[in-house]
């Protein structure tokens, strides 16, 4: 089966800094993958540039083989790469239903112009909240009232909607307390288990153990090593993302 | 409503909920009861006040207010503010004036001055919303550059207008029982309600006054959007401009000095939080109708037509002081 995402030589620059340099990376469906790394490692350079957020300077991305060029954003959406942004994604005075349509929103044209159709998109939320297993009680209260996890669920709620097919999620359970951490990353099992690819940034070793099924580790811009969870020890990928593994030594001499 | 749903709602889901829906509506209460009080006062002090012949009055003479505080509510509730609209009333003013002593028909006439006044909010908008530069700025440039177009015009001098004309009628002519001036802050009102609560567009309004960041990364034109509010700030700014013009049978440059601090004094007396993201028209409505009712009562109770402004401005302080009492102490529950 052809990976959703191909990577291949993956390169940023920004003037003369190589913030990224010849990534090979493949995205499977229905697989959680973990990148990790020290600050300025390229994890967030990447992730931005699936996410269409910026363009690679150099190398292809290929989804389901097709290599694509995303311009925007709203490309890389088109084509189900749903990125949840840690802070800014969620508009705290409207209700989750607003939040989870917020630019998409389900209209009915009457006289030319578009009116909400407010049943039609509460009854969808409740659906994936269902789904979800989310534990929101009130689809129309307001975001601003909820907690950490909660408006996760709402971010991943609105991400499936919009048809995300790769699920890519920049540190969701940083600021969450320990309860609240276990939902989210239950909720990115649920979304593997619906067929979603997902991407996963994380410094918490701990989380990414629990969920991970694959782990590649950024250093110095580079992927320097990529491993399977059953294959490998929370001791060995803190050695890769600090540099005493021997790998990472040996990338750091070729680069 | 969500009992489909898995999890059994707690006691205390139940609170939160009450306060998440109750919070909004408090203000609205808090004002519509002010208002009702106000009445009431007026009612008992003067036998003036309740009459058919009173209300009507008043209802023609908060139109104007009432009009640019329903698009003012848009304004505010991305986090904006229009200060210019005080001016594009006396320039919209004094410019119909102009039109019609010049021979121009009066629907052209109207149709030039509202094309005018849309064509100055786009021109702030687009500073505000393309070139990033604080409304509050633009806007106050635009106060102080507009009124002087308008004096320089008229060179200060106020303008006649014809009587007898489909132009005045607009501003003394009745209309189904009542004042045209009133029906048309009444359309205006409805229109402003369907907008923000039913429509996309009123969504995105709400939703770039939360989080304008969000909003733009969820793909709504944020910018067009933004310039979009104080074009129709500026129209509606002309048509009270027409309002007034066609009501007093003049045009002066002079004319609504310091109708921009009543407009956002409705506006934020109404329940719409300055800081964006919350608005409510019928919050605005009461609004202008208190200032209006103020205004209106005390002149017929014979209280000197200056305590009108100390008596507003206290109004104001003690509405909002109240209305952040009722609410931050809502708001700590949570």
């Amino acid at each position: 089966m052809t990976p959703f995402v191909q990577a291949r030589g993956i390169g940023k620059s920004f003037g003369g800094l190589k913030a990224l340099d010849g990534v090979d990376l493949d995205i499977h469906q229905g697989e959680v993958l973990a990148l990790l790394g020290d600050n300025g490692a390229g994890k967030s350079t990447f992730v931005k540039i699936l996410a269409g957020a910026q363009p690679q300077s150099r190398g292809e991305i290929r989804i389901e083989g097709r290599p694509v060029a995303f311009a925007s954003p709203h490309d890389a959406a088109r084509a189900g790469i749903a990125t949840i942004y840690q802070e800014l994604a969620l508009s705290e005075n409207l209700n989750v239903v607003e939040n989870v349509f917020l630019g998409r929103e389900v209209v009915r044209r009457v006289l030319g112009f578009p009116w909400l159709r407010r049943r039609a998109m509460r009854q969808r939320v409740d659906t994936l909240l269902r789904e979800l297993d989310a534990h929101i009680p009130d689809p129309l209260a307001r975001v601003g009232g909820m907690s950490g996890g909660q408006r996760q669920a709402v971010a991943i709620a609105r991400a499936l909607d919009q048809g995300g097919r790769l699920v890519i999620m920049d540190e969701p359970t940083a600021a969450l307390a320990v309860a609240e951490t276990r939902k989210v990353l239950k909720l990115v099992r649920q979304l593997a288990a619906r067929n979603c690819a997902v991407i996963l940034i994380s410094h918490n070793i701990g989380d990414v153990f629990e969920v991970a099924d694959r782990m590649a580790v950024f250093r110095r811009g580079r992927k320097i090593a990529e491993r399977q969870r059953a294959a490998t020890t929370p001791d060995e990928i803190v050695a890769l993302i600090t540099g005493a593994h021997p790998d990472a030594r040996t990338a750091d001499l070729a680069a | 409503m969500s009992h489909e749903l898995s999890m059994p709602r707690t006691p205390r889901t139940n609170a939160l909920r009450l306060i998440d829906h109750l919070g909004p509506q408090a203000q609205i209460l808090a004002i519509a009861l002010f208002f009702i009080a106000c009445c009431l006062v007026f009612t008992f002090m003067t036998d003036v006040f309740a009459t058919t012949g009173n209300v009507l009055n008043l209802l023609r003479q908060a139109a104007p207010n009432l009009i640019v505080a329903i698009a003012m509510t848009f304004v505010i509730t991305t986090g904006g503010i229009d200060l210019s609209v005080g001016s594009i009333v006396a320039l919209t003013n004094a410019l119909a004036a102009i039109l019609l002593q010049q021979g121009l028909p009066w629907p052209l006439t109207i149709l030039a001055i509202l094309l005018v006044g849309g064509l100055v909010g786009l021109i702030q908008g687009w500073f505000i919303a393309y070139q990033g530069i604080p409304a509050f700025i633009v806007t106050l440039a635009g106060l102080s550059i507009l009124r002087g177009v308008a004096l320089l015009m008229t060179q200060g001098f106020s303008i006649p207008i014809a009587s007898g004309t489909g132009f005045t009628a607009l501003g003394r002519g009745w209309f189904l029982g009542m004042p045209a001036p009133a029906i048309l802050a009444i359309l205006a009102a409805l229109a402003g309600l369907i907008t923000l609560s039913r429509t996309v567009y009123g969504r995105h309004i709400v939703a770039i006054g939360a989080n304008s960041e969000a909003a733009r990364r969820t793909g709504i034109p944020t910018r067009r959007l933004t310039a979009s509010v104080y074009v129709m700030s500026g129209t509606a700014a002309a048509l009270a401009g027409i309002v007034i013009a066609a009501r007093l049978g003049s045009g002066s440059s002079n004319a609504a000095v310091g109708f921009e601090l009543d407009v956002i004094a409705a506006v934020v007396l109404g329940g719409t939080a300055l800081i964006g993201g919350r608005g409510t028209i019928v919050g605005t409505l009461l609004g202008a109708l208190t200032i209006a009712c103020i205004g209106n009562g005390l002149i017929l109770i014979h209280i000197s037509p200056f305590f009108t402004q100390i008596v507003t401005g206290a109004v104001i302080l003690i509405a909002i002081w109240l209305n952040t009492r009722l609410f931050s102490k809502l708001g700590r529950r949570r």
